[in-house]
């Protein structure tokens, strides 16, 4: 019998859990990711003023926030995709080095976004070396089949990404984010547009992943039930 | 006549494509028709209104096929005997051969500039969305048509329309193969009057000229003026009136008359296409052919040995087309990457702005430019030329593909730690390989078609298939003639048909669930 990758039974990770100890320890020495927002603003209105979120290694902090209250826009200002209309005042340390004035590439900070996009003329294993840094090619190889066996797509290397299902296709573009070795995670509302069932599985993914390598995580999103850790949690207010 | 026969084939082609698009042409039924498209849009005008001399002359083929037809009652219609009919089929005084030609040829142009919007996948989206929403609301398809994406897809053609117009009120070549000859369009006129060797009757050509540049500005103005009034006034009534095949026996047809005629133009149209390609074929290899035979009594390949012989014909046209194509492509593409997005809309406006201008200005335009560069004359001036003729068409061309890329994807890339430049030539050309290729394709078909340009620019030193087949129209070798229409039209063919095959989509392995592994 053959077992759909998205059924919940092919899944087999540990529901995420923070690690309070390690997560005080790093917090002792520096957060790895601080955010200093002084002014968000898009043009007409001031979008956040006076936030200040400081994350250690490993946490994962969830935005919440009705529409409009400057989450994506919070996410952008961190990546430095911000649109040109928009201002953004404040500072941005990852593991101690500001990096708000480089530009998007030297920042190491991954996205994920509620669409996958994946690249539609790319194999599911083009995509992913697509985000591995040069190197041998039997070294990069290898990280890409380990980083599908970890999202459980083994098998999926040569397939097109229009073949995938919607789950398949978030896990691949997870796979790929984490790939770039980044040093902390955004995503915008990257469960949005799956079902309950899968909602729940990527969710311990990304917390076992974001753990696993130690990685700050910031997730936007609608939806209550995506929060990982209560403790981290900031809601913003409409302007 | 020339306002009337432009206005009337700018009226009729922009009605024949509301109609064929009506049909649900590039929402519901939006491949297998549209795949037709770049075959017809590489037939330059010239080669078209050659072809249909050869089929509408009262010696032509349809003249030669109809005297068949009626010989059975040669006693009743003693005209239909052995030699042409006195008729006027081709260069009459009403000008219906030229709006015919320009019909033809003007639908596709305005498909290819609607399809570029409606191809965007976010509009293609919410419109069949929104087209869905009309049926069950009790709209039948055509109905809901026209009522939902036609008001939001007209104004997207404002541009398309406005080169059709231009076009087809101040063509040269067309109207001087096909058009009335006794008198002529008012363009014809003016290129005879710039030709001639008095000053006097030169500065004439020139003041006809700016009164054609008035007109397409006055006239354009016009209409924009009525379609404003219209959207204010009477659209909203049409918009509201209900679905009326829920209230009404006969509203179950609103719409579906227009989307058969529709229908019945998007399979003639590409026949109409392949007849004149019979026709340039058959001149092209037809020898001794008495009226009224239906087939030639002889055939010959001298037309073709003696255009095969004239490489430096064949030469000129392959070099000017790539190499003004390929330049084109590169300024297209570095003004779409370099520019930023907000002033993509300034920059489609500027190249329709550009096809507006009357074809002869242009062209005198471009000659004066080279003449100050020290390049008339030369075949750089000629290069330059060309490729100014046709950078908008290129522009164009990649404008919906363009927009419907998605610009997370850049971000993406960055974030995963990847230059600009590796997101470019791994991610964002490839995926728009299909578009580049098209769109050098679309403009190496614009550069052979280029007569005016050539002629002024060049200096009547250099010959490409076009001025060869426009000069060839005027005296009596069709065979000949008919050769250099049909190459006018083959080597774009064959450059699309490369396009398309270096565009074709990538064939992935099969993913392991569909083979049963997973």
């Amino acid at each position: 019998m053959s077992i759909s990758p998205d059924t919940p039974a092919a899944l087999h990770l540990p529901a995420y859990k923070p690690d309070d100890t390690l997560m005080t320890r790093a917090f002792e020495a520096a957060p790895a990711l601080h955010l200093q927002v002084q002014t968000l603003r898009r043009p007409g209105a001031t979008l956040l003023q006076d936030l200040d979120i400081a994350l250690p290694a490993g946490a994962v902090h969830t935005l919440m926030g009705a529409s409009g209250s400057g989450k994506s826009s919070l996410l952008a200002a961190v990546c430095g995709t911000l649109a040109p209309a928009m201002h953004f005042e404040g500072a941005v340390h990852v593991l101690g080095r500001r990096v708000d004035h480089l530009p998007t590439r030297a920042r190491r900070i991954a996205l994920l976004y509620q669409d996958d996009l994946l690249f539609a003329h790319m194999t599911v294993r083009e995509n992913l070396l697509f985000a591995i840094a040069a190197g041998p090619q039997a070294a990069r190889e290898a990280q890409m089949t380990q980083a599908l066996e970890e999202v459980e797509l083994g098998g999926f290397a040569h397939a097109d990404p229009a073949s995938l299902s919607g789950g398949q296709r978030a896990r691949v573009a997870l796979a790929r984010a984490l790939l770039s070795q980044p040093q902390a995670l955004m995503l915008d509302e990257p469960f949005a547009k799956l079902d309950a069932a899968l909602r729940q599985r990527m969710r311990a993914l990304v917390g076992c992943a974001v753990a696993r390598r130690g990685i700050t995580a910031l997730v936007v999103t609608h939806d209550p039930a995506d929060i990982l850790d209560a403790q981290r949690v900031t809601h913003l207010a409409a302007p | 006549m020339s306002l009337c026969s432009g206005l009337a084939a700018t009226l009729l082609a922009l009605g024949a494509s509301a109609c064929i698009l009506s049909t649900g042409l590039g929402l519901r039924t939006p491949r297998k028709h549209a795949a037709l498209l770049p075959a017809m849009l590489a037939l330059p005008h010239v080669a078209f209104a050659l072809g249909c001399v050869l089929l509408l002359a009262p010696s032509g083929w349809l003249v030669r096929l109809l005297f068949a037809l009626l010989r059975p009652w040669e006693e009743v219609m003693p005209w239909a005997r052995d030699v042409p009919p006195p008729w006027q089929s081709t260069q009459d005084p009403w000008a219906l051969g030229l709006v015919l030609v320009l019909v033809c040829k003007e639908i596709p142009f305005l498909l290819w500039g609607a399809l570029a919007h409606m191809q965007r996948p976010d509009v293609a989206q919410a419109w069949q969305a929104q087209m869905r929403v009309a049926s069950t609301l009790g709209y039948s398809a055509p109905s809901a048509w026209w009522r939902v994406v036609w008001p939001q897809l007209l104004p997207r053609m404002a541009g398309p329309l406005l080169a059709v117009w231009a076009y087809s009120l101040t063509v040269v070549d067309v109207a001087w193969i096909i058009g009335p000859g006794a008198p002529p369009t008012l363009t014809v006129l003016a290129w005879q009057w710039l030709q001639d060797a008095d000053p006097a009757i030169r500065a004439l050509g020139l003041v006809a000229l700016v009164c054609l540049l008035c007109c397409t500005a006055l006239v354009a103005g016009l209409a924009w003026m009525l379609y404003r009034i219209d959207l204010r006034l009477l659209a909203p009534v049409r918009w509201t009136r209900g679905p009326q095949c829920l209230t009404h026996a006969k509203g179950a047809k609103d719409g579906v008359f227009r989307a058969t005629i529709g229908r019945c133009l998007l399979r003639t149209l590409p026949a109409g296409y392949a007849l004149v390609a019979v026709a340039l074929l058959w001149g092209s290899i037809a020898g001794v052919w008495l009226f009224p035979a239906l087939w030639p009594q002889s055939w010959t390949l001298q037309a073709w040995q003696q255009v095969m012989g004239n490489a430096g014909v064949l030469g000129t046209t392959l070099f000017l087309g790539m190499a003004s194509a390929a330049a084109a492509l590169v300024l297209a593409v570095a003004c779409l990457e370099c520019l930023p997005t907000r002033s993509h809309t300034a920059l489609f406006g500027a190249s329709y702005v550009q096809l507006a201008l009357p074809n002869l200005l242009w062209a005198i335009g471009l000659q004066r430019v080279c003449i100050a560069l020290g390049w008339d004359a030369s075949v750089w001036g000629l290069w330059l030329a060309h490729s100014a003729s046709v950078w908008p068409y290129v522009l164009l061309s990649l404008q919906g593909p363009y927009a419907a890329l998605d610009p997370r994807g850049a971000q993406l890339a960055a974030s995963l730690g990847r230059s600009h430049g590796a997101y470019l030539w791994q991610v964002q050309w490839p995926l728009l390989r299909a578009a580049l290729v098209g769109a050098f394709a679309v403009g190496f078909a614009v550069s052979v078609a280029q007569f005016l340009p050539t002629l002024f620019v060049g200096g009547g030193r250099f010959e490409t298939v076009t001025t060869e087949a426009v000069a060839l129209s005027a005296g009596g070798q069709r065979s000949l003639l008919a050769a250099f229409a049909l190459l006018q039209w083959l080597l774009p063919a064959c450059l699309f048909a490369l396009a398309l095959w270096l565009g074709r989509k990538r064939r992935f392995a099969q993913p392991p669930v569909a083979r049963g592994l997973a």
